[in-house]
């Protein structure tokens, strides 16, 4: 089985290929924002690191939220297109549950939402999801052991990154339609919110 | 040599598949404008949020309109620029995607670029030309010696022309979006108000802000005093100011530079009051004057296929770091 991992929706590219149960190739790159000028040669470089062509996947692995809205979308595109062109499954995976991939214990992690709020989703050690990911405010979930990439006012462990736990996790999923991977943003645009409360 | 080209710079979703720069095998434009509508003009993060929903459904559509698959595909052409960046992103990361995996060229294409080449679906262009190229997003009067060689003579200083129709509308109660409906008010009208004339000078730029900055003032000092505004007269007194304008620049140039092709491109080439004025003036100074159809106006993706396949000969043909810009000039 021949898996492609991808995520560019916190600030970190994350690209992986994993062959039957091991990692052929794995960057996990700071690209200052500059998602879309790298993916692509990062892509390459993993398809040649892991010496194999793109029609050899028999799964993509992308995160959908939540995180950069930009970041988001722009994973997902490479993602849907990809699926649509190989005629593959595409299996979505919360952001959140990456960034708690690489703890050995419950977690909340969280991605700065501005204003007080964040993203928090809780995962356990086995990556089973005790607390929804959400769109709330960061007193709710202070209480927890947190991680992030982002910076808070108080100090919290920064993620690590066990990409080989969430692929085996999720291998046996069949994944959804391309068509029909969507980003799970957690949050109306501000437009939207307007518009509902007048 | 087949084309699939991918536009999604501001609030449609389309491709299409262009055959030798000249022949539309496919085109798929997917409008988010009812629901920008809602809003009173286009919500950027709304409009990215619909690309990514569509991107690939769209895909799909058009190359099963077309009756080809993605191998049958010599080249992916895409809008890295200008537009909106979260919008122009989504297709162009699909773009880059199908490139990659099909080891084909990958093709940018200027969005200014793909609304002249809009007319080569129609008749193949002629050169020299002078094209003027009026949207919601762009002013801009642009001289080509032959394919793919653009020169701007000059631009919008401030508001493109649709913006200033758009804003106009709305200080005048026209919903959005509200170009054609001006258009329409303009020809029930009488040209009754005191409008200035903008930037009435030799250069070939353009400026309306002040042009509509006097409507929205007028209009705040009828109803101070009482006054019902008249929609019509307001329309038609402001519609004739910008076509006036338009129209002696474009002429004007024409004329200087011994030009006598002109085409017209953008969302306001569907203007009928730019349309006349510009089909007598071109008539009385012996001016080859071509207008695309109504639909080849608007964003698609078939004017970015066929500039593409120009742009490929051109040797226009990125790496897999393109990226989108916001705003980029025409070269």
């Amino acid at each position: 089985m021949r898996i492609l991992f991808l995520s560019s929706s916190t600030t970190n590219l994350v690209v992986a290929i994993i062959i039957d149960g091991k990692i052929a190739y794995q960057n996990i790159n700071n690209y200052n924002q500059d998602m879309s000028s790298h993916i692509m040669v990062v892509l390459d470089e993993a398809f040649k690191t892991a010496n194999i062509r793109p029609e050899e996947l028999d799964k993509i692995m992308v995160t959908n939220g939540p995180g950069s809205f930009t970041g988001i979308r722009i994973g997902l595109s490479v993602a849907k297109t990809m699926a649509y062109a190989l005629n593959i499954p595409v299996i979505p995976i919360s952001t959140l549950e990456m960034l708690a991939s690489g703890s050995n214990e419950k977690v909340v992690s969280l991605i700065d939402a501005r204003r007080g709020y964040v993203y928090a989703g809780g995962y356990d050690e086995k990556l089973n999801n005790f607390m929804s990911d959400a769109y709330v405010l960061l007193d709710k979930v202070k209480d927890y052991h947190l991680v992030s990439e982002d910076n808070f006012a108080f100090a919290l462990i920064k993620p690590k990154y066990d990409i080989l736990k969430i692929v085996n996790k999720h291998i046996n999923e069949d994944g959804v339609n391309p068509h029909l991977l969507n980003p799970n943003y957690l949050k109306e645009t501000e437009a939207e919110s307007k518009l509902h409360h007048d | 040599m087949k084309i699939l080209a991918i536009e999604t710079s501001c609030d449609e979703t389309s491709m299409s598949v262009i055959e030798d720069g000249t022949k539309e095998l496919a085109t798929t434009v997917l409008s988010q404008m009812d629901t920008h509508a809602l809003f009173g003009g286009v919500v950027p993060e709304i409009a990215s949020r619909m690309h990514i929903e569509n991107i690939t459904i769209v895909l799909d559509e058009t190359l099963k309109k077309a009756g080809l698959e993605l191998a049958d595909i010599d080249a992916f052409a895409v809008t890295y620029g200008p537009g909106l960046i979260g919008s122009l992103l989504v297709g162009l990361m699909c773009a880059k995607t199908l490139a990659y995996i099909y080891n084909k060229p990958l093709i940018p294409v200027h969005h200014i670029a793909g609304h002249i080449y809009a007319n080569n679906l129609e008749k193949p262009l002629e050169f020299p030309l002078l094209a003027l190229v009026v949207s919601g997003g762009h002013t801009e009067l642009v001289y080509m010696k032959d394919h793919y060689d653009f020169e701007v003579l000059g631009s919008t200083l401030d508001d493109a022309v649709g913006e200033a129709y758009d804003k106009v509308a709305r200080v005048i109660n026209v919903p959005y979006p509200g170009g054609p409906l001006v258009d329409k008010l303009a020809h029930q009208g009488k040209d009754t108000y005191d409008l200035p004339t903008p930037l009435n000078d030799d250069s070939y730029n353009f400026s309306f802000s002040g042009l509509k900055s006097a409507v929205i003032n007028l209009v705040h000092k009828e109803k101070q005093n009482n006054r019902e505004i008249i929609a019509e007269n307001m329309a038609c007194s402001f519609q004739n100011r910008v076509v006036d304008i338009l129209t002696k620049k474009t002429i004007n140039a024409a004329s200087k530079l011994g030009i006598k092709n002109l085409i017209v491109a953008g969302g306001v080439a569907a203007n009928s009051g730019l349309r006349e004025s510009l089909s007598i003036s071109c008539q009385k100074n012996n001016i080859d004057l071509i207008i695309p159809d109504l639909k080849r106006c608007t964003d698609n993706a078939a004017m970015i296929g066929a500039a593409a396949y120009y742009a490929y000969k051109k040797g226009d043909i990125a790496g897999l770091k393109l990226n989108a810009r916001a705003s980029i000039p025409l070269k």
